[in-house]
């Protein structure tokens, strides 16, 4: 039954033409299958093999993998292309220089290119390094200038302001003017905002609102 | 009521390990007890108890759930001493072990070697035939020597040190014969003839 299906199985996979054959490979159950009944309980009797038969099979198997691994090593370091390359020193060393050569020409040929730019690049910078201090020399200059002016300026007010000055010679008469003429600074405002200066001020009449 | 075994057969042949040495006095320190595994080669092997640590019982010891016990031993394989004692745990719940009763413990020490004579090995061997015409062909037309020929011999390296590869120039105790050459004098062969090519 089971051959019939994977049989059948099978069948439906082939090409047309192709429905008269058999196929000869996986005619049994397939591997994921569990045991056939039949089979659950069987025991399989336990091969007997004579020791001198089981010595021998066990040298000839020994000799055979010992001949093939030596065989197998052999060429491999023969004719490996990888070991080739590996051992052939001298090759290597040879195509190491010609690579290097190759590669330090490009990096000197990218040193002068480089060193050309560097060079223009520094003699700009220079330049404008010293425009800069330059501009910043005569900014300084011009600073200090208007710093004089304002000095000056103020010591020209100052000196005005000498003349105004209470000496000891004109302090009675100081005294006397100041004595005659009483400022009074006391004000009030009144509800529309008027400001009225004086302490013993009497408002007269109603004076205008201040927009 | 005795077992009745059914299925397949088994190449153990004894107790578990725990089953042995729970029965001693002192767990049996100073018995010897072989694998049975063991007994297949000619020489001798065995176990030497040193010491003996228990391991917890499981719950429900059934035949694939054995008692296990951690053994330090000395062992002999293959008429070799170890030099350093080894532990027995893992493998102490195979069914596989036998002590030696007091009595038969000479027939197991007196075959120990001392030091064991180490084979040496074939160095190079011949090439198969048509390999070696091809090879010699080609070492030709690379105006190579294409006298001496030989083949270096790989060999499966192991750690028992019962053999070694042969220095240059030295004499092979052990030919190497992977041709039909020469037949081993054995019954298999009783009635093959060699032909000779």
């Amino acid at each position: 039954m089971l051959r019939i299906i994977s049989n059948l199985r099978l069948l439906n996979s082939f090409p047309e033409n192709m429905h008269n054959c058999q196929p000869v490979r996986w005619r049994r159950k397939p591997m994921w299958l569990p045991t056939a009944k039949s089979k659950v309980f069987r025991v399989p009797p336990r091969p007997q093999i004579s020791e001198e038969e089981d010595n021998e099979l066990k040298r000839l198997n020994n000799n055979y993998r010992t001949a093939m691994n030596s065989i197998r090593r052999y060429l491999t370091n023969r004719y490996s292309v990888k070991l080739q390359a590996k051992a052939d020193t001298e090759q290597l060393k040879k195509a190491f220089e010609e690579d290097l050569a190759r590669c330090k020409a490009i990096n000197d040929e990218w040193n002068a290119e480089l060193e050309k730019v560097r060079n223009e690049r520094i003699a700009k910078q220079l330049e404008e390094d010293i425009k800069f201090a330059e501009n910043r020399k005569l900014e300084l200059l011009k600073r200090e200038e208007e710093m004089l002016a304002q000095a000056e300026e103020i010591v020209r007010k100052e000196k005005e302001l000498v003349g105004t000055f209470i000496t000891p010679e004109m302090l009675d008469e100081a005294i006397e003017n100041a004595i005659n003429n009483p400022v009074d600074y006391n004000f009030a405002i009144d509800l529309e905002g008027n400001k009225i200066l004086g302490r013993e001020t009497t408002p007269v009449e109603k004076a205008q609102v201040k927009q | 009521m005795p077992y009745k075994y059914i299925g397949r057969t088994t190449n153990y042949k004894g107790k578990t390990l725990w089953e042995i040495i729970g029965n001693l006095k002192n767990f049996g320190v100073g018995r010897l007890v072989i694998r049975s595994t063991f007994e297949r080669y000619p020489e001798t092997s065995f176990f030497k108890i040193l010491k003996v640590e228990p391991l917890a019982c499981p719950e429900v010891q059934t035949m694939d759930d054995q008692r296990k016990v951690r053994v330090l031993v000395e062992k002999t394989f293959r008429g070799i001493t170890y030099p350093k004692p080894i532990t027995i745990e893992s493998t102490s719940y195979k069914a596989d072990y036998q002590l030696i009763p007091k009595d038969e413990e000479h027939k197991y020490t007196s075959k120990v070697e001392a030091k064991r004579d180490i084979k040496i090995l074939q160095r190079t061997m011949e090439f198969p035939p048509l390999m070696k015409d091809v090879l010699m062909r080609e070492n030709k037309a690379k105006g190579e020597d294409v006298h001496d020929l030989k083949l270096e011999i790989i060999y499966h390296k192991t750690k028992t040190g019962k053999y070694r590869v042969a220095e240059e120039g030295e004499t092979p105790t052990v030919t190497f014969q992977p041709n039909m050459q020469e037949l081993p004098k054995i019954s298999l062969y009783k009635n093959v003839k060699l032909s000779s090519v």
